[in-house]
């Protein structure tokens, strides 16, 4: 841009030589072929008017643009002389991988990609809170850990599905994650009402005078001697007490009431009598 | 020597997936994990629940975009939004290599044709290029029938309309 005015001021004000600078100097309104501009406002292009067009074969040809070719280009390759991609297996070195690799545990029992929806389908209803409540707690931990397990195991699955567009078998997995978690409901439902039950077994042993919670473990439950009035007098204890027992047996013995604790007293003076 | 924590977690709760990410080496795997686990967590729970050893950790957290409304709205508002939860991803380096398993030799299974093709068809219902598209075919099976009907290589019929009625009890004289 700062050239063309600069370009221009000799051709309109200074020339000296041609005749027409002296006639516009006598007479400047007259107009004048050649040393008054054509216009006021100077033009964007730099470049001069007399060229037609500049000798550059490749104006226009952009590959920012992706213009392409232009007509009668010819290039140093042809299509036929491209080399041809290796696959990646052919130099990939094959990675051996361990049989009992801690990641297999994301995948199914065969070690595939995807398990089937129809696999994913073959499952019967969850676990009911009736059934869990005569398991064992280790029992309930290990089926806990193998929901846990098929729940990660869904979800590496899930992820694959749907970024991979692999198709259906979403419903199918669906299904058996809530049925899973119906039955991670049910495990602890079950611990829970355990562990209500053996709180309030506490509380009772606690002021059963046949129980001392402090004593080692076979000697927890020492019951009095028969006597049929005190039996006919509190049955229900008696009853309780038995049944609590095998289950206090495991737990660590606490601190006991000053009333108990002498109570307790009282019958191994008699013991010793 | 990794040492591990001492906190006893009998029932856990969380869900982790295995993604697979094919710029990763052999030895590094990522996991999509909640977003209260931290990278001690993680390789506790690997640790314990997959016998799985791990060395380093590193862990990122990925904004998920705005949207219009919650994804369960049947019409979603264009003057609300939702922003999903921020999913939280962690790669681990274990001792030893890990390679996916590879693809199945058929998706028949999970019936991946269907799926792509009603996926397509649902993704241009409303755009105006299938729809453009689907007036010039209709135009052109126009144009075939009626150049038929001109050559004469087939007749005009009227559409039936209605159910043709068959008459049951023609046989029977009253």
């Amino acid at each position: 841009m700062a050239t063309a005015p600069l370009a221009r001021f000799p051709k309109r004000n200074c020339g000296l030589s041609s005749s027409d600078s002296v006639l516009s100097f006598l007479a400047p309104s007259l107009p004048t072929a050649r040393s008054t501009p054509r216009s006021s406002v100077s033009r964007f292009s730099t470049s001069s008017s007399q060229w037609a067009r500049d000798n550059n074969k490749n104006r226009g040809v952009s590959e920012v643009r992706a213009t392409g070719l232009r007509k009668r280009q010819t290039l140093h390759v042809t299509v036929d002389d491209l080399p041809i991609p290796i696959p990646k297996e052919k130099f990939t070195t094959k990675i051996p991988v361990d049989e009992n690799h801690g990641l297999w545990g994301f995948f199914n029992k065969e070690k595939r990609l995807l398990a089937t929806p129809d696999e994913d389908a073959a499952h019967g209803r969850a676990w009911t809170v009736q059934e869990l409540r005569s398991k064992s707690w280790e029992d309930l931990h290990s089926l806990w850990w193998v929901c846990v397990k098929d729940r990660n195991r869904l979800a590496t699955e899930k992820i694959i599905r749907d970024t991979r567009k692999i198709g259906y078998g979403a419903f199918e997995s669906d299904e058996r994650d809530q049925t899973i978690r119906t039955t991670q409901r049910a495990i602890r439902h079950a611990l829970t009402e355990r562990w209500y039950t053996w709180e309030e077994a506490r509380k009772v042993a606690r002021n059963d005078p046949e129980i001392d919670l402090n004593a080692a473990v076979r000697e927890v439950y020492l019951p009095m001697d028969y006597d049929p009035e005190v039996e006919s007098d509190s049955p229900e204890t008696e009853a309780e007490a038995e049944t609590i027992e095998p289950e206090i047996a495991e737990e660590q013995p606490e601190s006991e009431t000053s009333e108990n604790r002498s109570r307790k007293d009282r019958r191994a003076r008699e013991v010793a009598s | 020597m990794v040492r591990f924590g001492r906190k006893e977690v009998y029932l856990p709760n969380a869900v982790i997936a295995l993604i697979k990410s094919e710029h990763l080496p052999a030895t590094h795997a990522k996991f999509r994990v909640p977003l209260t686990f931290s990278k001690l967590d993680l390789r506790d729970y690997l640790f314990h629940a997959y016998g799985l050893r791990t060395d380093k950790i590193r862990s990122y957290v990925q904004q998920q975009r705005v949207q219009h409304d919650r994804p369960d709205a049947t019409v979603p508002q264009q003057n609300k939004w939702f922003r999903p939860k921020a999913i939280k991803h962690m790669t681990v380096e274990m001792d030893k290599p890990f390679v996916w398993p590879e693809d199945p030799e058929s998706w028949e299974p999970w019936s991946k044709e269907i799926y792509s093709q009603l996926q397509d068809d649902a993704d241009g219902r409303d755009k105006p290029a299938t729809k453009i598209k689907e007036a010039r075919e209709e135009a052109q099976t126009l144009a075939k029938q009626a150049r038929e009907l001109l050559q004469g290589k087939k007749r005009w019929r009227p559409t039936p309309v209605d159910e043709v009625v068959e008459e049951v009890d023609r046989d029977v004289k009253i």
